[in-house]
C-alpha cells in the first residue's frame, strides 16, 4: 500500500506516533469499519499477533484503535498494512489522540465505585454485629473492638474513594460558588468525624454504614452519568475524526493530489482555493491573499499577506486561489491549531458541567436549613441534633436536580453527534426547541444546483466538453454552490486544469487567465462587462462563461430541491414554525423551487443585508429566529439569527460560526435536532421537577428526626440515579424516519 | 468468641485481596469493552474473506 508506505516518513511518523519511556511507540488510529462486534475482536487478535505488539485497545463508539507497540519489530506501515489485510483500513490521527483522558476518568471512577462497595459491604456487617445486640451479652471490649473496625474499613471510602467529593469542594470554593459538592463532602466528612470521635471515646452513636452506604451510591450514581457522559463524547469524536483536513499537493509535474494535511512535508507545494483553510504553516508564493485568522488569534479583521510572507496553519483564505510552499510539516503546535475545531466541537461538552446560579442559591438554602435543624434541636432535645441535621444535609442535597440537565444534555448531544449534527454551542439547543421562525437560504441549503449536458449552451461553436472544461478550471476556485456544482460536472469528463492569477469577486463571479486568455465566468453582467456587449435576454440567468471578445457559453443548472428538504419544512411547519426563503437569486427560480416546497414567503434578489435585515425585523417583531445556510456564504446572516444552523462538511467546519453544523448534507437531521431539542428540555424540566417535590416531601421528615441518616443516603442516591436513568430517554422514541439507523458517517471529499 | 480473632483478619484479608484483583482487572482493561466478548463465543474460526496474514510471523489464534 503506497498510502500507508508514506508514514515511514521520520517527520510524519513524528506527527502521529508518540514514543514512551519505556522505548515503545503509541499511536492512535481511525478505522472505519468497525461495526460488527466480531470484527472488532478479530482486529484486536489479529494486531495482538503482531511481533512487538503489546497493546491494543479498541474504542468502538469513538472508532479509534490505540496501539502500543516496539517500532523496532514492527514499522508503522507495516502495521497499516495488517489493518489493510484485516479489511479495516486504518489511518492515524493526531498524536494528541492518543491519550485516552476517557478512559482513564472511567479507570478511576470504576476503582473508587468499588472500594466503597467492598467497604461498606463489610462495614455493615461489623454494623450489624452491633445493631442485634450479639455483642452485648459478652462484654464492652467486643463491642468496642467492632467500632474500631467499622472505623478501620471506612477509612478507605473516606479517604479514598469519597476523593472525588472533596476535591469538587475545594474546587468550589475556590471559585466562591456553591456547588453538589459542598453538601455531599460537608456530610461525609461531618458524619465521619463525629463517629470516629464517639468510638475513641467509646461511647454515643456511630454512622459508619450510613457514611460508606451514601458514599458508594452517589459514586454508583455519577458513574452511570460518567458512562453515559463518554459515550456521547465518543459518539462526537467519531463525527469528528470523519472530516479530516485535506490538502491539495501539487505534485512534481504540476498536477494537484489530494492527500491529509498531517502528511504534508516541508518544501511541497499547496495549492489553497478561495474560502479552505491552510493547512500548513508555509509562505504565501502567489501575489497577494486575504486571510482570516479569527480561529487562531480572535482577530475577525481579514489580513492580508503579501508574496514572501507566512500564512498560518488553520487561518481561512478570503480572497483567490493560492499557492503556498510549506515550511513546517506538522510540529506539533500546527498539529494543535488545526485541532481547533475538533476543540470548538469538545468544548461544548466540557461546559456542560452544571454552573447554574440556580445550583448555587439551592445549595445555600440546604446549608441554612441544615443549621436550623441542628438548632432547633438543640433548644429541644440536644442529643439528636446532630443525627436530624446530617439527615437534612443529606435529604435536601440537590444532586438530582444538579444532575438532570448535564445528563440530559450530553446524551442529547451524542444522540445527535451519532446523527450527523455538531452542536458548538449548549445553549442552542434551548434556543431551538423555542424556534418559530425560520429564513432559508435557497441555493446550496434547500437546492442542490445540477449542470447536466443539456444545460451546456456553446454560443460560438466550441463543443460542451471543451467549454465545459474552460469553465471548470476557474469554477473549482470558489466554494460557491453554484460554482462547485459546475466544477463537479467537470470533473466526471475531465481532469481540471489550472487557471492563473485567479481572482474570486464575491456576488459577482471569478475572472482568471487559462492559456494567455483572460476569462470571466459568473452572472451575465459580471462576464460580459470587458466586452461591453448587451445582454441577451436569455443569459439574464444563467451562469456566463465569457472572454475578451464576448460570450463563450452559458450554463443553465437545474435545481433540485435536496433528498431531505421537503421532510424538514413538513416537520417545521407541523411544529408551529413560520418558515421563509430568502435568496440573491432571480425571482422566477426562487419561485419554481418556492412552489415546490409549498413555502408562501419568498423573497428573490436579497443581498446578504436585505437578508440579515429581514432576520432581524422577525426578531423585533417578537419572533425567535432561526437562520439556514451554507457554511461560508451565509456567515453575516448566521452570526444574526438567535440560533443558526449550517450544511458543513469537511474544513468548512472551522470557519462556520454557525451553531448547529450539519454535516454530510444531512437536511433532514435538522428536524431531528429540534425534536431532540423539545424533548430535551422537556426532560430536563420534569427531572427538576421530581427531584424538587421529592426533596420538599422529605426534608419536614427529615427535619422532625423521623429519618435515619442512612435512610436519607439511600433516598437521596436513588432520586439522583433515578434522574440520570430518566435522562436517558433523551434520543428515544423520536419521532419518524429518526428511529431508523442513521447512514453511517464515512469519509468525506474535502479539499484544503 | 475467640474465633472472632481469627475470622475478623479474613474478613478483612478477602476484601483487600478483592479489592487488588479488582484493580488488577481494571488496570488490564478487562471492563473497557464489555460488548464486544458477549459475541465471541459466536464467532466463526476466521470471518470474512480474510486475505493471508500481512507478515509471515502472524499466526491468529483461532477463538474458540
Amino acid at each position: 500500500m503506497n498510502d500507508n508506505a508514506a508514514w515511514a516518513h521520520p517527520q510524519l511518523a513524528a506527527q502521529v506516533v508518540r514514543t514512551r519511556r519505556d522505548g515503545g511507540s503509541e499511536v492512535a488510529l481511525r478505522v472505519e469499519s468497525l461495526h460488527d462486534p466480531r470484527q472488532v475482536l478479530w482486529l484486536e487478535q489479529r494486531i495482538r499477533a503482531l511481533p512487538g505488539v503489546r497493546r491494543v485497545a479498541i474504542d468502538r463508539p469513538a472508532r479509534r484503535v490505540r496501539v502500543t507497540w516496539d517500532a523496532r519489530r514492527t514499522t508503522l506501515p507495516a502495521l497499516l498494512d495488517s489493518f489493510d489485510a484485516a479489511h479495516c483500513p486504518a489511518r492515524p490521527l493526531q498524536h494528541d489522540s492518543i491519550d485516552d483522558a476517557r478512559a482513564q476518568e472511567q479507570h478511576q471512577a470504576l476503582k473508587h465505585l468499588l472500594v466503597a462497595g467492598m467497604c461498606s459491604m463489610q462495614v455493615m456487617t461489623y454494623a450489624f454485629v452491633i445493631y442485634i445486640g450479639v455483642v452485648d451479652f459478652v462484654d464492652f471490649s467486643t463491642r468496642n473492638l467492632f467500632r474500631w473496625l467499622g472505623l478501620l474499613t471506612s477509612l478507605p471510602v473516606v479517604f479514598y474513594s469519597a476523593q472525588p467529593f472533596f476535591a469538587g469542594a475545594v474546587r468550589e470554593l475556590r471559585q466562591r460558588r456553591l456547588g453538589i459538592n459542598l453538601p455531599v463532602a460537608l456530610a461525609v466528612l461531618l458524619v465521619f468525624l463525629a463517629s470516629a470521635f464517639n468510638t475513641l471515646r467509646g461511647s454515643g452513636e456511630i454512622y459508619f454504614d450510613s457514611v460508606t452506604m451514601f458514599v458508594f451510591l452517589l459514586l454508583a450514581g455519577r458513574y452511570v452519568e460518567l458512562r453515559s457522559r463518554h459515550r456521547s463524547g465518543a459518539l462526537g469524536d467519531a463525527a469528528i475524526d470523519a472530516t479530516p483536513l485535506l490538502a491539495q499537493r501539487r505534485r512534481a509535474d504540476g498536477e494537484l493530489e489530494t492527500v491529509a494535511a498531517i502528511a504534508l512535508l516541508p518544501g511541497d507545494r499547496v495549492h489553497v482555493a478561495e474560502g479552505e483553510a491552510v493547512p500548513a504553516d508555509g509562505v504565501l508564493e502567489s501575489a497577494d491573499a486575504q486571510v482570516d485568522e479569527a480561529l487562531l488569534s480572535g482577530e475577525s479583521r481579514p489580513l492580508r499577506r503579501q508574496r514572501g510572507e507566512r500564512l498560518v496553519a488553520g487561518s481561512v483564505l478570503l480572497s483567490g486561489p493560492v499557492e503556498l510552499r510549506v515550511e513546517h510539516g506538522g510540529s506539533t503546535s500546527t498539529a494543535a491549531r488545526l485541532g481547533a475545531l475538533a476543540d470548538r466541537a469538545r468544548q461544548v461538552r466540557a461546559r456542560v458541567a452544571p454552573s447554574d446560579r440556580v445550583i448555587g442559591r439551592f445549595v445555600a438554602r440546604v446549608l441554612v436549613l441544615t443549621a436550623l435543624t441542628a438548632l432547633g434541636w438543640l433548644l429541644v432535645d440536644p442529643t439528636r441534633a446532630f443525627e436530624a441535621a446530617v439527615a437534612v444535609l443529606v435529604v435536601a442535597c440537590p444532586c438530582s436536580f444538579a444532575l438532570a440537565r448535564p445528563a440530559a444534555l450530553t446524551r442529547a448531544l451524542g444522540v445527535l453527534a451519532a446523527r450527523g449534527v455538531l452542536v458548538t454551542d449548549g445553549k442552542a439547543l434551548e434556543t431551538l426547541a423555542r424556534v418559530d421562525y425560520a429564513l432559508f437560504d435557497k441555493t446550496g441549503t434547500l437546492g442542490v444546483p445540477k449542470l447536466d449536458r443539456r444545460g451546456i449552451e456553446p454560443l460560438r461553436g466550441d463543443t460542451p466538453e471543451r467549454v465545459l472544461q474552460l469553465a471548470a478550471a476557474l469554477a473549482h476556485e470558489s466554494s460557491h454552490p453554484l460554482a462547485r456544482a459546475l466544477a463537479d460536472a467537470a470533473r466526471q469528463q475531465s481532469p481540471t486544469r489550472q487557471a492563473q492569477s485567479v481572482r474570486v469577486h464575491a456576488g459577482a463571479g471569478i475572472s482568471g487567465e487559462l492559456d494567455g486568455r483572460a476569462l470571466r465566468l459568473g452572472r451575465a453582467d459580471f462576464a460580459l462587462a470587458p466586452a461591453s456587449r448587451q445582454l441577451p435576454a436569455t443569459l439574464a440567468d444563467a451562469l456566463v462563461l465569457a472572454d475578451a471578445d464576448g460570450a463563450i457559453a452559458a450554463f443553465h443548472l437545474a435545481e433540485q430541491p435536496r433528498a431531505e428538504a421537503r421532510r424538514l419544512l413538513d416537520a417545521l411547519r407541523a411544529d408551529g414554525v413560520a418558515i421563509a426563503i430568502a435568496s440573491g437569486d432571480h425571482a422566477s427560480r426562487v419561485d419554481a423551487l418556492a412552489d415546490r416546497l409549498d413555502v408562501a414567503e419568498r423573497h428573490a434578489r436579497q443581498s446578504p443585508e436585505d437578508k440579515l435585515a429581514r432576520l432581524q425585523a422577525a426578531h423585533a417583531e417578537g419572533h425567535i429566529t432561526l437562520a439556514v445556510g451554507d457554511g461560508s456564504n451565509d456567515a453575516p446572516l448566521l452570526a444574526g439569527a438567535d440560533v443558526s444552523a449550517a450544511l458543513a462538511s469537511g474544513t468548512e467546519l472551522a470557519q462556520t460560526h454557525a451553531d448547529l453544523l450539519l454535516l454530510d448534507g444531512h437536511l433532514g437531521s435538522l428536524a431531528d435536532a429540534r425534536a431532540t431539542a423539545r424533548q430535551l428540555q422537556r426532560v430536563i424540566r420534569q427531572g427538576r421537577h421530581w427531584s424538587l417535590w421529592y426533596n420538599l416531601a422529605a426534608v419536614p421528615f427529615a427535619a422532625f428526626g423521623l429519618v435515619t441518616p442512612w435512610l436519607a443516603a439511600i433516598g437521596m442516591s436513588l432520586s439522583s440515579l433515578l434522574v440520570v436513568l430518566y435522562a436517558l430517554r433523551v434520543g428515544r422514541g423520536a419521532p419518524g424516519p429518526t428511529d431508523a439507523p442513521h447512514p453511517p458517517l464515512h469519509p468525506r471529499e474535502l479539499h484544503a | 468468641m475467640n474465633i472472632l480473632l481469627v475470622l475478623i483478619p479474613v474478613t478483612l484479608l478477602i476484601v483487600g485481596v478483592g479489592v487488588w484483583l479488582f484493580f488488577w482487572a481494571v488496570n488490564h482493561q478487562q471492563f473497557d469493552d464489555l460488548d464486544s466478548p458477549a459475541s465471541l463465543p459466536l464467532l466463526d474460526d476466521q470471518p470474512a474473506p480474510a486475505s493471508p496474514a500481512a507478515s509471515p510471523q502472524h499466526h491468529p489464534t483461532p477463538p474458540s
